[in-house]
């Protein structure tokens, strides 16, 4: 039984970053590039009146580019790489003031050519992004860029795994298809929140985000002063989902503070969320071969993936997305090619899932094709493919405490598949953690119990929650005498951060030894460290793709009207394997989080775009899954294993539910390329089955 | 101007301009849960109850709750069996949404104490939690249904 | 948001309200419920130097019905349409699509007034009113006029009224024997309609409204005509629905494009007058 204390966040006493306040502060607003792509000539803050001060290119003249992956980012854009392009600020008294003022700032443009699609951008003649190259940045966790010069290209990650054109040759059956997934919007509840101030050259910053030591290295490599120099104060977000990493609106927010010697807080409202940082599209092309028997024996990928005008974390994206492409399956001869490109949409980075939806979309819808081929059941087919304990996946890792199958079967078992499959669709994936990446963990008693200290970020996912029960277990007291604060790089030891469902794994590990030093020494105090290596050569795709795998599946059952396309999913479910859980509510909110987001991904959620601009900046236009879209049974399922160690679950059933319902549809006839899967496609989709188009 | 209005269970003054949304001026007042999210009444967390009626706090202007008796979750102090079914529901994960979701399902409640499943969703319909709590919301409301019956 | 000093004029009698609108005219932005207004003002859109609030005008909150007609005031909200007993039984479709409007929340706070004056193509009541024959009462100190739904609206948020008159009351006739109201969403649940149709059948007429398709709302009275006063079969409900489907210049926007509207258009407004054609006296189907 929970012991029931009053929480903060039904009492509205909750604050996040957006409430965060410094004594004196001044209040911006950013000035946009309205182009997709155009050369900034000159920009003149002569008609903003005096009270305020402006942030000019001169003003930042002096500061270094930066970037998580790749440096290719100004802290003012020189040149504009998409409509919303951060050219110019204004501090202003209060956040109204702030916005006039900045619609007062006059910038000349030169308008240069644009593009908007990752085909068309690596097509010869294309509009070029960043023709000088940009340098890749030598941060903590090293991806090896691999930029094709000359190109869009920031990065491309290859995976070769056997022999290709020997596995095809092999094969009776080959399938090829080619699908599409849109670019979307984290669209937190919180936007983007935070307040810049320098003291004696040393900056601070409060703000949201899932990766305050990021944020700490590139706001240091941006302003040219040490790390030690920039501290992070982090706060519980509103929501994140991948929205709040690296560096955002912080770099021109902290050029602002700089200027005017002053604190300044920024609050970015609803239509700024949708330029800021968005989901990768992509285009990725699947070629699978298999023997009449069913047996997968060779398979190809060639993923285009828009990181829009920045690199951001593109490169990490493309990699993951290619190497989950490749599916739970053996499959003796693989290659991958994926391709992170520029393109003059806004910035496309870290979404829950990190690239592994769009790929396990693209992979296992065509699973169900070839099943259809083969004449075989696209359960009997993952079935015989997948990978067990032991073997060896296309990275050349070895695979342990595999639970692919278990996960697979439950989710069929859920839809009654084996009974009828008509109408039903099923999903199994696989995908990575942030490799490698180092957590570490501090621990002091207090008067009331014990303070566990870490980078931590609480943005919903229970992490507080879950440090506190951890903790308590093994420290031997209540999960209330646990105090968990909020991430604070002056205090907080290093975390590659909160993301890819990887905290509660690293951290429980880096806590069991926290707690181990304090219990060795003098029981105040104790440090926790882990570091996983590994990492995969860029060129080859071998090496270490995750120390754990995130294993899971998804099944639906879905009716169609077939008269106007309408879809109604009359019942989802995700399978988790979690390993052990440790806060069993925590775990199912994340689980359910997780569908429900993979619910509006596949059925609505789209930002559209309009030479670059976004046409549906808001939360009437752009929908989010509301109760009312959850479908009648909405289920799932966390499987665990006694003895086995703590899994992320932040998002795993996120990945599989656009393909189970794609698969849905395509045991009726019905066959969709392209997400989301709207009722106009699933119409056009009827004709086609129909032979009407 | 001067709006006269019941606000959290006493009278109160708010200072403002005909033209602020009440969303700014509760912010003003401290009242920090009821927060501008997407400022076209689509989410619902900036609900506020005017004369028991959730509306939404980014779409009302000011002057038009004088007189009238706000609540805002503040309001209900922290032992209400709503929030204490938010709570044993663990029907939140970050947060934000929290204070619309528990001001609407006690306007709900007021007026169908036994909801059925489908007037949870009807009622709670236009309330978005991106991180996606719904089945702990929707589980919560039918336990402090049960809690307000008994 | 406020920029200069906004004057707020709040008038407590209809006759008070009327002479302020006439006197300020354009000047003064009316205010109804504000849900409507409010978006506008938060995007920046509308910055009113003065707003002429009706919300303490008590006549305006009326709902009756004199004569079999039912009359509903200008601020009367959504919620209320929704939930009164005499709308509920009289005009059974009409609580109905009020009922289908976003959420609760938003209908404590829409009007009846509010949502023909703002003149919204996506909005559900408008299509529904109009199905129904209803009138709007527009006064000013020239006087009374009347205006049927589809003469007031004229265009994306553009209505006849002058800028001397007020939008009073909505009066819906008597004698409707079968209406429906179809809402037809593309996406979420919660979005709002990509097609919308509402239907009627009073005195041997057929009435077949069509909604959020295009700049103003859709009706053919020349089709509907071929129903004739016989009850109307699958096969004429098909045809009047292909009828609809092309004559109808649907607009493309995130709810779908032109072509998809106009597929949706033939299927729901033929499932609109099977519903009336065979459904009981006022028939209401849920909304979908």
């Amino acid at each position: 039984m929970t012991a029931i204390g009053v929480d903060s966040r039904v009492t509205g006493a909750q604050r996040y970053s957006v409430d965060a306040e410094r004594p004196g502060m001044l209040h911006a607003a950013f000035v946009r590039s309205p182009h997709p792509h155009a050369r900034v000539r000159s920009v003149d803050a002569s008609a903003v009146p005096g009270e305020c001060v402006a942030l000019l290119p001169e003003d930042v003249a002096d500061l270094h580019m930066y970037g998580c992956q790749v440096r290719d980012e100004h802290v003012l854009a020189r040149i504009a790489r998409h409509p919303g392009d951060i050219v110019a600020a204004v501090a202003a008294p209060t956040p109204e003031a702030a916005r006039a003022a900045a619609r007062l700032v006059e910038v000349d443009y030169e308008e240069l050519p644009a593009v908007f699609d990752p085909v068309e951008a690596v097509a010869p003649g294309a509009p070029q992004l960043h023709p000088d190259g940009a340098q890749s940045a030598d941060e903590s966790v090293s991806i090896g860029v691999r930029p094709l010069a000359g190109t869009n290209v920031c990065h491309r990650f290859r995976l070769v795994h056997g022999d290709l054109a020997a596995g095809f040759a092999e094969a009776d059956v080959v399938v090829q298809q080619a699908f599409r997934t849109p670019s979307a919007a984290h669209a937190p509840m919180e936007p983007h929140g935070a307040v810049a101030e320098w003291d004696d050259g040393a900056l601070t910053v409060w703000t949201g985000t899932q990766t305050p030591f990021n944020l700490r290295a590139d706001l240091a490599v941006a302003f040219g002063i040490d790390e030690e120099r920039v501290r992070i104060v982090g706060a519980p977000l509103g929501g994140s989902f991948g929205a709040k990493t690296f560096v955002r609106h912080e770099a021109p927010l902290a050029a602002l503070a700089r200027k005017a010697g002053r604190p300044v807080k920024v609050v970015l409202d609803r239509t700024e969320e949708f330029v800021t940082l968005n989901r990768h599209p992509s285009v990725i092309r699947v070629r699978i071969g298999a023997k009449r028997d069913g047996t997968l024996v060779a398979k190809e990928l060639d993923c285009w993936v828009d990181t829009g005008a920045y690199a951001d974390c593109g490169p990490g994206v493309a990699t993951k997305l290619g190497y989950a492409g490749v599916g739970p399956y053996r499959i003796p001869h693989v290659r991958v090619d994926a391709l992170a490109i520029y393109t003059n949409l806004p910035p496309n980075g870290a979404f829950r899932g990190y690239g592994a939806m769009q790929s396990i979309w693209a992979s296992e819808r065509t699973m169900d094709v070839l099943a259809d081929r083969l004449g075989i059941s696209p359960l009997e087919l993952r079935r015989q493919n997948l990978l067990r304990d032991g073997d060896v996946f296309a990275t050349g890792e070895v695979l342990h405490d595999v639970q692919f199958e278990r996960c697979l079967q439950a989710a069929a078992d859920a839809v009654g598949y084996e009974e009828d499959p008509t109408g039903k669709g099923l999903c199994v994936l696989l995908k990575g953690m942030q490799t490698p990446s180092r957590a570490a963990i501090a621990v002091q008693r207090t008067p009331v119990g014990y303070e566990i200290r870490s980078a931590a970020c609480e943005m919903g996912q229970g992490v507080r929650r879950s440090l506190q029960l951890m903790g308590a277990q093994l420290l031997e007291c209540e999960p209330g005498q646990i105090e968990v604060p909020a991430p604070d790089t002056a205090s907080s030891p290093f975390d590659t951060r909160t993301t890819s469902s990887r905290t509660t794994h690293m951290m429980g590990r880096a806590l069991e030894e926290a707690v181990g030093d304090l219990r060795a020494g003098d029981g105040e105090r104790g440090y926790g460290e882990v570091r996983n290596g590994g990492g995969l050569d860029p060129d080859t795709g071998q090496g270490i793709a995750s120390t754990h795998w995130h294993q899971g599946a998804a099944s639906a059952r879905v009716t169609v009207d077939e008269e106007t396309g309408k879809l109604t999913v009359e019942h989802l479910h995700g399978v988790a394997y979690a390993g052990r859980v440790v806060n069993p509510e925590g775990a199912e909110l994340q689980n359910e989080g997780s569908l429900t987001m993979g619910l509006g991904t596949a059925l609505f959620e789209a930002i559209e775009f309009a030479d670059g601009q976004v046409a549906n900046a808001n939360l009437s236009d752009y929908n989010v899954p509301a109760i009312g879209d959850l479908p009648r049974r909405f289920t799932h399922e966390i499987i665990e294993r006694e003895g086995a160690e703590v899994h992320g679950l932040g998002e795993t059933v996120l990945p599989p539910v656009p393909a189970a319902i794609g698969n849905a549809l395509y045991s009726l006839g019905l066959e969709i390329h392209q997400l989301p899967i709207t009722a106009e496609r699933v119409l056009a989709a009827v004709d086609v089955r129909d032979g009407r188009a | 101007m001067r709006v006269e209005l019941q606000l959290n269970g006493r009278p109160a003054e708010l200072e403002c301009e005909p033209d602020e949304m009440l969303v700014e001026v509760l912010g003003r007042e401290g009242l920090s849960s009821v927060r501008v999210t997407c400022g076209i009444g689509v989410c619902g967390a900036c609900t506020v109850l005017v004369d028991g009626d959730p509306v939404s706090g980014c779409l009302t202007l000011a002057p038009q709750v004088a007189g009238r008796e706000v609540t805002t979750v503040e309001g209900l102090g922290g032992s209400d069996p709503v929030q204490r079914a938010f709570v044993e529901a663990h029907a939140f994960q970050c947060g934000w949404c929290t204070p619309g979701f528990v001001l609407t399902a006690k306007a709900l409640l007021a007026d169908d104490p036994d909801p059925s499943p489908e007037a949870i969703v009807e009622a709670l319909g236009g309330n978005l939690c991106r991180c996606g709590s719904y089945v702990k919301i929707a589980d919560a409301v039918r336990r402090a249904a049960s809690e307000e019956r008994r | 948001m406020s920029g200069g000093k906004v004057e707020w004029l709040a008038p407590s009698s209809l006759d008070e309200a009327a002479a302020l609108r006439a006197e300020r005219g354009a000047d003064a932005t009316v205010l109804a419920g504000g849900s409507f207004l409010g978006i506008l003002m938060n995007q920046g859109f509308l910055q009113p130097a003065s707003l002429l609030s009706l919300g303490r005008v008590a006549q305006l909150r009326g709902i009756a019905v004199e004569d079999g007609e039912l009359r509903l005031g200008a601020m009367v909200t959504h919620r209320q349409v929704e939930r009164d007993a005499s709308v509920r039984g009289g005009w059974p479709m009409l609580a109905e699509a009020f009922g289908l409007v976003a959420s609760p929340r938003v209908r404590n706070q829409a009007t009846v007034g509010g949502v023909l004056a703002d003149a919204d193509y996506a909005s559900d009541p408008p299509a529904a009113l109009s199905a129904l024959d209803a009138r709007a009462v527009l006064r000013s100190p020239r006087g009374e006029r009347q205006v049927a739904i589809d003469e007031l609206i004229l265009g994306f948020y553009e209505t006849c009224i002058a800028d001397d008159e007020l939008l009073t009351e909505v009066r819906v006739p008597a004698g409707i024997e079968r209406a429906t109201y179809r809402k037809f969403r593309s996406r979420s649940a919660e979005d709002r309609p990509c097609v919308a149709v509402a239907a009627a059948r009073a005195g041997g007429t057929l009435r077949v409204v069509v909604g959020a398709c295009a700049e103003v709302l859709q009706h053919y009275p020349d089709i509907c005509s071929i129903a004739g006063n016989e009850s109307v079969d699958g096969e004429l409900a098909r045809e009047i629905g292909a009828r609809y489907a092309e004559r109808l210049q649907p607009l493309s926007d995130s709810r779908g494009s032109a072509e998809y509207r106009r597929r949706v258009v033939a299927v729901e407004v033929r499932r609109a007058i099977e519903t009336v054609a065979a459904g009981d006296p006022l028939a209401t189907e849920p909304g979908r």
